[in-house]
C-alpha cells in the first residue's frame, strides 16, 4: 500500500520539476495530502524562498487557472469577494424608469448577476473547473479579513445579501502564504495544512539555478551557489532569497563574468546590488570580503 | 482502502494528544484526519507518513522544527515510552531519571502524556520565583491600567483612509452605490476618513540583575497587556534576547510560569543591551517590527557592553519601527539624570524617555506615552 504513495510522490516531484520547480519530498507530500483531505495549504518562510511559486506551478501541473488575491493592509471584503457594478446599475435604473414592470421585478433585475463584479474569492468558487486560489501574504491583511476568509475556507460558500448564498461549484485548491509579520489566528492555522519553506541547501539551490538559468556554465553555477550560501551564513538584515540568486546569476552573465575568483572581486562588487538589498548589508561587503568569499568557492 | 490494525490505529490516534501535551495547538478532534491520512499514505513508509502528518498537525514554524523529534519519540519502537521533549537541559536532568524502556503499563503511559507534573514542582521551589507573575496584589490595578492603554491605542489614527460613517471626504463610489436605491439621486452620502489602526506593541524587558526589583512588575504588565491585545510581542533580554510572548499568553497562569521557567536561563545575570538589541534586530525584528510597530524598551540602561553597539542597534531599530519608547524605572528617583553610558548612547534615538518603576508613576506617564505613539 505504501509503494503507490511513494511512487505518486516521485511522480509529482517530476511533474513539478518539469514545470520548473524543484520541490523536496515533504512539500510534495503536503501537496498530495492537500488533494486527499481537501484542505488549504499554509506556506510560511522568509521572503524569497519560493512560496508564491508553489501556487503558480501547482496551477500549471494541474492545468488549472491561477486566481491570485494579493493581501494588503486595509483589504476589505468588497475588493476580495465581490462588488456591484453601480455605474451600470444606475444606467439600468434610468432605462427602466419607463418600463411597465413592477418594482420588485425591476429590483431583481438590477441586483442580478449581470451587475455583479466578481473579485478573486467569488471567482474562485464559481468557475467551471477548480482553479488554484493563491492568497498571498495573508499576514498583511487585517485580522477582520482573516475571519471573513475562515467562512470561505470552512464551507466554501459566500453570502451576498442581495443575491443569497453562493455555493462553490468546485472546491478550489487554496494556497495561502505568509511572511510571518503578524501572528495568524489558531483557527486559520488549524484549518490548513502547514509547510515551512527554508532557504534551500547547496544541492537544491544548484538544481534550481541549473533549471532556471540553463545558459550558465556548470562551474560558474556551482560558484554562484557557493557564494550565495556563504552570504546567507553572514549576519545580514535581509538574507538573499532564491529570486536574488537568479537575478545575480543573470547580472553576472550579462557582464560576461565567467568565473568567480578573488582577482575579479572588483567586478563582482559591481553586481552585488542584485544580491544585497539594504545599505547596512552593503557596508558589510567591502572588496576584501568579496574576494575572500569568491576565493572560497 | 487500507484497514489499519487496531494497535497501529490506537497509536496513531494517540499522537495528537501527545503533541498537545507538548504544547502543540491540536485537539482531540485531530485524531480523525490523522487516521484518514494514514489510510491514504500507508504506515509502512515512515518518511512519507512523517511528512504527511507534519503538514497536517503543525501550525507554525516553531512546531515544524520540533515535530521530527516528537514523531520519533512517539512512533519509533526503541524509544516507544520515551519522555516528551524538554527544551531546558536542567529539566532534562530531572526528568531523565525516569527509566526508559519496557511497557510498564498504564501509569507510565499517563506520565508520558502529562510530563509537566512531577518534575516541575521542584523547579518552582529551586529557581527564580515566577509565582510573582500571577500574584494577586495589584493584579486588578495592573489589568485596569493596561486596559486603559489598550483602549487609548485604538484611537490612534494612521494616514490611510477607509470608508467611514462620518468623515472628512466624500466617498464617491460609495455615494453612487447608495443612490441606486433612490433611483440615482444621491440622498445618502458616503464618507471616507483616516483609518484608526492601533499600533502594534513590542516589549523588550531587561531582566538583568540590576533590574531585579522591576522586571517582574514589567512581566506582569506584559502579561496583562497581551491579554488585552492579541498581537503584543514580548521579549526578555539580559546578555541575549528570548521571546516570551507565547509563554505569557498562556491563559493558564500556572502553565505560563512553567513555560517561563524553561526559557529563563541567565535570569538576573549581567546586561549587554547593545548586543541583545542587535540580536533582536537580526532574529526577531524582521518579523515583529514594522512601520506600525512601537517598541517599548524597559531597562535601567546599565550596560556592560559597548555603548556604540547600543547606539547602532537602536539606530537600526529606529529605521524599522514607528516609535521607540524607553521606560526607565530609576527615573523616579530624586536627582536622576540619564548619565549612564548606556542611556547617553540611547538618548538620541528615542522618541520618549519616561519613568515607570511602579504603578503610580506608570499611570502618571500614560498620557505622555500615548501622545508619543501618535
Amino acid at each position: 500500500m505504501n509503494a503507490p504513495r511513494a511512487l505518486e510522490l516521485a511522480e509529482l516531484q517530476q511533474e513539478l520539476a518539469r514545470a520548473g520547480y524543484i520541490a523536496d519530498p515533504p512539500l510534495a507530500a503536503a501537496l498530495l495530502l492537500m488533494h486527499d483531505l481537501q484542505r488549504p495549504l499554509l506556506l510560511e518562510g522568509d521572503a524569497g524562498v519560493g512560496k508564491t511559486e508553489v501556487a503558480k506551478v501547482l496551477a500549471q501541473t494541474r492545468n488549472a487557472r491561477l486566481i491570485r488575491l494579493q493581501c494588503y493592509e486595509g483589504l476589505d471584503a468588497h475588493s476580495a469577494m465581490y462588488e456591484w457594478n453601480y455605474q451600470r446599475q444606475l444606467l439600468a435604473i434610468k432605462l427602466l424608469e419607463h418600463d411597465e414592470r413592477g418594482l420588485q421585478q425591476k429590483e431583481q433585475d438590477i441586483f442580478s448577476e449581470r451587475y455583479l463584479l466578481k473579485r478573486p474569492l467569488l471567482e474562485a468558487i464559481t468557475g467551471d473547473a477548480p482553479p488554484v486560489l493563491l492568497i498571498d501574504e495573508i499576514d498583511r491583511a487585517d485580522e477582520a479579513f482573516e475571519a471573513y476568509l475562515l467562512e470561505l475556507l470552512s464551507d466554501f460558500q459566500l453570502s451576498i445579501p442581495e443575491l443569497g448564498t453562493v455555493h462553490a461549484t468546485h472546491r478550489p485548491w487554496v494556497v495561502i502564504t505568509s511572511n510571518g509579520t503578524r501572528e495568524l489566528s489558531d483557527a486559520l492555522r488549524r484549518r490548513c495544512l502547514y509547510h515551512y519553506i527554508d532557504y534551500p541547501d547547496y544541492d537544491k539551490e544548484l538544481a534550481i539555478v541549473r533549471k532556471k538559468a540553463p545558459d550558465i556554465a556548470p562551474r560558474l553555477a556551482q560558484q554562484i551557489v557557493g557564494f550565495v550560501q556563504g552570504v546567507r551564513g553572514m549576519e545580514l538584515q535581509k538574507r538573499p532569497g532564491i529570486a536574488e540568486t537568479l537575478d545575480w546569476a543573470a547580472a553576472l552573465l550579462r557582464l560576461d563574468i565567467t568565473t568567480l575568483d578573488s582577482d575579479g572581486a572588483e567586478r563582482i562588487v559591481q553586481t552585488l546590488s542584485a544580491l544585497i538589498k539594504t545599505r547596512d548589508d552593503r557596508a558589510a561587503f567591502p572588496r576584501d570580503v568579496v574576494a575572500r568569499l569568491a576565493a572560497a568557492c | 482502502m487500507l484497514i489499519l490494525d487496531t494497535r497501529a490505529a490506537d497509536r496513531l490516534a494517540g499522537f495528537p494528544t501527545f503533541l498537545r501535551a507538548n504544547g502543540f495547538a491540536v485537539g482531540g478532534g485531530d485524531a480523525v484526519p490523522v487516521l484518514q491520512t494514514a489510510e491514504r499514505v500507508g504506515v509502512l513508509d515512515q518518511d512519507v507518513l512523517r511528512w504527511s502528518l507534519r503538514a497536517l498537525l503543525c501550525g507554525r514554524g516553531e512546531e515544524w522544527r520540533r515535530f521530527d523529534r516528537l514523531f520519533d519519540a512517539w512512533f519509533l519502537p526503541a524509544n516507544r515510552w520515551q519522555k516528551p521533549e524538554r527544551r531546558d537541559s536542567a529539566a532534562h536532568g530531572l526528568s531523565g531519571a525516569q527509566p526508559g524502556g519496557g511497557a510498564s503499563g498504564h501509569a507510565d503511559d499517563d506520565l508520558a502524556i502529562h510530563p509537566r507534573d512531577a518534575a516541575s514542582r521542584d523547579e518552582v521551589l529551586s529557581s527564580a520565583d515566577f509565582r510573582a507573575l500571577t500574584e494577586r496584589e495589584h493584579a486588578l490595578d495592573i489589568e485596569a491600567l493596561m486596559r486603559r492603554l489598550a483602549r487609548q491605542l485604538k484611537h490612534i489614527r494612521l494616514r490611510r483612509e477607509a470608508r467611514a460613517r462620518h468623515g472628512r471626504r466624500l466617498d464617491l463610489p460609495g455615494t453612487i452605490r447608495r443612490s441606486v436605491a433612490s433611483g440615482g439621486t444621491p440622498l445618502q452620502l458616503a464618507w471616507r476618513d483616516r483609518r484608526r489602526v492601533r499600533p502594534r506593541i513590542v516589549l523588550l524587558i531587561d531582566v538583568s540583575r540590576s533590574m531585579v526589583l522591576y522586571s517582574f512588575f514589567y512581566l506582569r504588565l506584559a502579561r496583562a497587556l497581551s491579554a488585552e491585545l492579541g498581537d503584543v510581542a514580548s521579549f526578555i533580554f539580559h546578555t541575549r534576547v528570548t521571546a516570551v510572548s507565547q509563554a505569557l499568553h498562556d491563559p493558564d497562569p500556572w502553565r505560563a510560569q512553567e513555560r517561563l521557567h524553561l526559557i529563563a536561563q541567565g535570569w538576573a545575570g549581567g546586561t549587554r543591551i547593545g548586543e541583545s538589541l542587535l540580536q533582536f534586530n537580526r532574529e526577531h525584528a524582521p518579523r515583529v517590527v514594522h512601520s506600525r510597530a512601537v517598541v517599548i524598551v524597559m531597562s535601567d540602561g546599565y550596560d556592560t557592553g559597548e555603548p556604540a553597539l547600543l547606539s547602532a542597534a537602536l539606530a537600526q531599530l529606529k529605521r524599522r519601527a514607528r516609535r521607540i519608547v524607553w521606560l526607565n524605572p530609576l527615573m523616579n528617583q530624586p536627582g536622576f539624570a540619564p548619565v549612564s553610558q548606556g542611556m547617553q548612547a540611547a538618548l538620541p534615538h528615542l522618541d520618549l524617555l519616561a519613568p515607570g518603576g511602579d504603578l503610580a508613576s506608570l499611570r502618571a506617564v500614560l498620557p505622555k506615552l500615548v501622545d508619543a505613539l501618535h
